[in-house]
C-alpha cells in the first residue's frame, strides 16, 4: 500500500500530456507516457504499471477504444483501473454535465473530459486505485 | 472537355431544321450534336452528355415528352428547350410544367434561335453553380465538427492542462497579482472551450438536442449572470447595463447554459455596436404564457435592407469597428438555441438611432416542474 504507484499514460497530445505528467508527479506518482497505442500498449503488457489514463481520439479514430477492448481481452490487463480523459465526451456521454462516467471498458474504469483540473484529477486516480485494490483483495 | 465551349444538343425529325440550327451556332464557342429521332437522341445525351438539349415535341416515334422526362431523369441539371412545331401554347406550357426550361416556336429567326440558346445555357451555368455550392456547404457542415474539434479544441485543452498544471506547481508562489493573472488565462481558455462546444453543437449536431436537459430555468437567474459575464466588454467601452427585470417571473422550461448563451450573444452584441458612454437595458416581463426578454442599445443600429439576413450564417454587421468583427455565427445561433425552446426572436432597428431584440419564451408549465426533475435524476444515477 505504501509504495509508490506507478501510473502509464498513453495520449498523442504532447502537450497535453506534459501537463498531466506535472500534476501527478507533484502528487509523489511514478509515471510514464506513451504517445501512441501501440507502443503504448507494449509498455502496459510489462506488467508494471497499477493504473493507465487513456486517451479515447488518438490516430485514425478512436484507437484508445480499441485499445481499452483489447485490454478487456486479457485477464491480467483487464483488472487495471483505466481513466479514460477524452475530448469527445458531448458525443458519448452527453447527458452527463459535471460527473464522470463509468464507459464499462475494463473492471475498474472511468471517463473525464479534457482538459481536467488538478483536484479532479487526484482525486479521481486515487479513488480508482482504492476500488481496483479492493476488488483485487475481495477476489484474493 | 474544353471548358470554354458548350455542348448543344438538337433532336428534331426535320433535316432542315437541324441543318439550320447548325449553322446558325457555327462558328460560335459551341459543339454542336444533332438526332433525327428520339431513341437516337436519347443515346446521344448519355454519350455526348450536353449542356442544353433542344426536343421537337412531334416527332415519329418516342414522342418529345418523353425524351424530356427520360433526359431530366438522366442529369437533372441539364437544360431543356422544347421545339413547338404546331406553335400551341398549350403544349410548351405542358413541356415546361414537366421541368423543361423554356419553348422555341417554329419557325424561328437564327437571332431567337440563338438568344435563347444563350439563356439556357445561362440557366445551366446556374443551375451547376448551385448544385456545387450546395454540396459544398454539405461538405463544409459535415467536417466542421472534425476541423473544429481537433484544430482547436485539442490545442486550447493542452494549454489549459498545462495552465492548471502550472497552477499546482506554484501554488504559494505567486503574487496575488501574479496568481489572478494565471486565473484570467485560465477562465478565457474556459470561455472559448466552452464557445467551440456550443459551435459545435450548433453547426454540426441537431440543436433540438439540448431539449433532452430541459428542466424548470430562472430567466431572471440566466440574465444576472449573463449581465456578469458582459459586464467587463460594457466596462471598458464605459457603457452601463440596465436590468429592469419584473418580480415573480415564472421559470421557463430550458436549457440554462444555452438560455446563458443567446443572452450573452445579445448582450455583448449591443455593446460591440453601441457608442461609448450608454446604455444598453434588458428587460424582461410577463406577457401572456410567454416571457419577454427585450435587450435594447442606443447604437449604430442595423439597414433596412440587412435586416432579413441578421439571423443567418456568417452574418456580420458593416458597421462593427473591425477590433469588434466577431464570427458572424451569435445571432444565428442564438435564433436556434431560442427555437429549440419555442420561441422566437425578432428585432427592431433604426440605422444611427440603435434597435431592439426581443426574446419570446413560453413560460413552463407548473405541473411538469417536478417531474422533469426526478427524470434527469434517475437517468444521472443509472450508470
Amino acid at each position: 500500500m505504501s509504495e509508490t504507484k506507478k501510473l502509464l499514460i498513453i495520449d498523442d497530445d504532447p502537450d497535453f500530456v506534459d501537463g498531466i505528467l506535472s500534476i501527478l508527479k507533484g502528487a509523489g506518482y511514478e509515471i510514464e507516457a506513451r504517445y501512441n497505442p501501440k507502443e503504448g500498449y507494449k509498455e502496459l503488457e510489462t506488467g508494471k504499471y497499477d493504473l493507465l489514463l487513456l486517451d479515447i481520439m488518438m490516430g485514425r479514430g478512436a484507437e484508445g477504444v480499441m485499445l481499452a477492448r483489447k485490454m478487456r481481452k486479457d485477464p491480467k490487463l483487464r483488472e487495471i483501473p483505466v481513466l479514460i480523459i477524452t475530448g469527445i465526451r458531448e458525443q458519448i456521454a452527453y447527458l452527463f454535465p459535471g460527473s464522470s462516467v463509468s464507459p464499462h471498458f475494463v473492471e475498474v474504469d472511468e471517463l473525464v473530459e479534457k482538459p481536467i483540473e488538478p483536484g479532479l484529477l487526484l482525486e479521481r486516480v486515487s479513488y480508482l486505485l482504492k476500488t481496483a485494490e479492493a476488488r483485487k483483495a475481495e477476489k484474493a | 472537355m474544353d471548358q470554354d465551349r458548350s455542348k448543344v444538343l438538337i433532336i428534331d425529325d426535320e433535316e432542315v431544321v437541324l441543318d439550320s440550327c447548325n449553322q446558325i451556332l457555327e462558328g460560335g464557342p459551341y459543339d454542336v450534336a444533332t438526332a433525327m429521332d428520339g431513341t437516337f437522341g436519347l443515346e446521344m445525351v448519355s454519350e455526348f452528355q450536353p449542356d442544353i438539349v433542344f426536343v421537337d415535341l412531334k416527332m415519329p416515334g418516342i414522342s418529345g415528352f418523353d425524351v424530356l422526362e427520360r433526359v431530366h431523369e438522366f442529369d437533372p441539371t441539364i437544360v431543356t428547350i422544347v421545339i413547338t412545331g404546331y406553335a400551341t401554347v398549350d403544349s410548351a406550357v405542358e413541356a415546361i410544367k414537366k421541368g423543361a426550361y423554356d419553348f422555341l416556336p417554329k419557325p424561328f429567326t437564327p437571332d431567337e434561335f440563338r438568344v435563347i440558346t444563350g439563356r439556357g445555357l445561362e440557366r445551366r451555368r446556374l443551375v451547376l453553380e448551385t448544385s456545387a455550392l450546395r454540396r459544398e456547404r454539405e461538405m463544409l457542415r459535415e467536417h466542421f465538427a472534425a476541423i473544429v474539434s481537433h484544430e482547436l479544441k485539442s490545442p486550447l485543452g493542452a494549454v489549459q492542462q498545462n495552465l492548471f498544471a502550472l497552477e499546482a506547481e506554484l501554488a504559494g508562489k505567486l503574487s496575488e497579482a501574479q496568481a489572478k493573472k494565471l486565473e484570467r488565462m485560465k477562465s478565457s481558455i474556459d470561455n472559448l472551450l466552452k464557445l467551440i462546444h456550443t459551435w459545435l453543437r450548433v453547426i454540426s449536431q441537431d440543436i433540438g438536442q439540448i431539449q433532452e436537459s430541459f428542466k424548470p430555468t430562472s430567466i431572471e437567474h440566466v440574465i444576472i449572470e449573463s449581465i456578469e459575464s458582459v459586464e467587463p466588454h460594457a466596462t471598458r467601452k464605459d457603457i452601463e447595463l440596465v436590468p429592469i427585470i419584473a418580480r415573480g417571473l415564472p421559470e421557463v422550461n430550458g436549457d440554462e447554459t444555452t438560455l446563458r448563451e443567446s443572452i450573452v450573444n445579445l448582450l455583448s452584441n449591443s455593446v460591440k455596436y453601441s457608442r461609448i458612454s450608454t446604455q444598453v437595458r434588458i428587460k424582461a416581463e410577463r406577457e401572456d404564457q410567454q416571457i419577454l426578454i427585450s435587450v435594447t442599445d442606443r447604437g449604430v443600429g442595423i439597414a433596412e435592407e440587412d435586416l432579413p439576413f441578421i439571423f443567418g450564417d456568417f452574418y456580420v454587421g458593416k458597421s462593427a469597428p473591425p477590433s469588434e468583427r466577431g464570427s458572424g455565427l451569435g445571432l444565428a445561433i442564438t435564433r436556434r438555441i431560442i427555437e429549440a425552446h419555442g420561441g422566437s426572436i425578432s428585432v427592431e432597428s433604426a440605422l444611427d438611432k440603435g434597435s431592439t431584440f426581443v426574446i419570446r419564451l413560453p413560460i413552463a408549465e407548473s405541473k411538469t416542474k417536478g417531474d422533469s426533475m426526478i427524470e434527469t435524476s434517475v437517468v444521472a444515477n443509472s450508470n
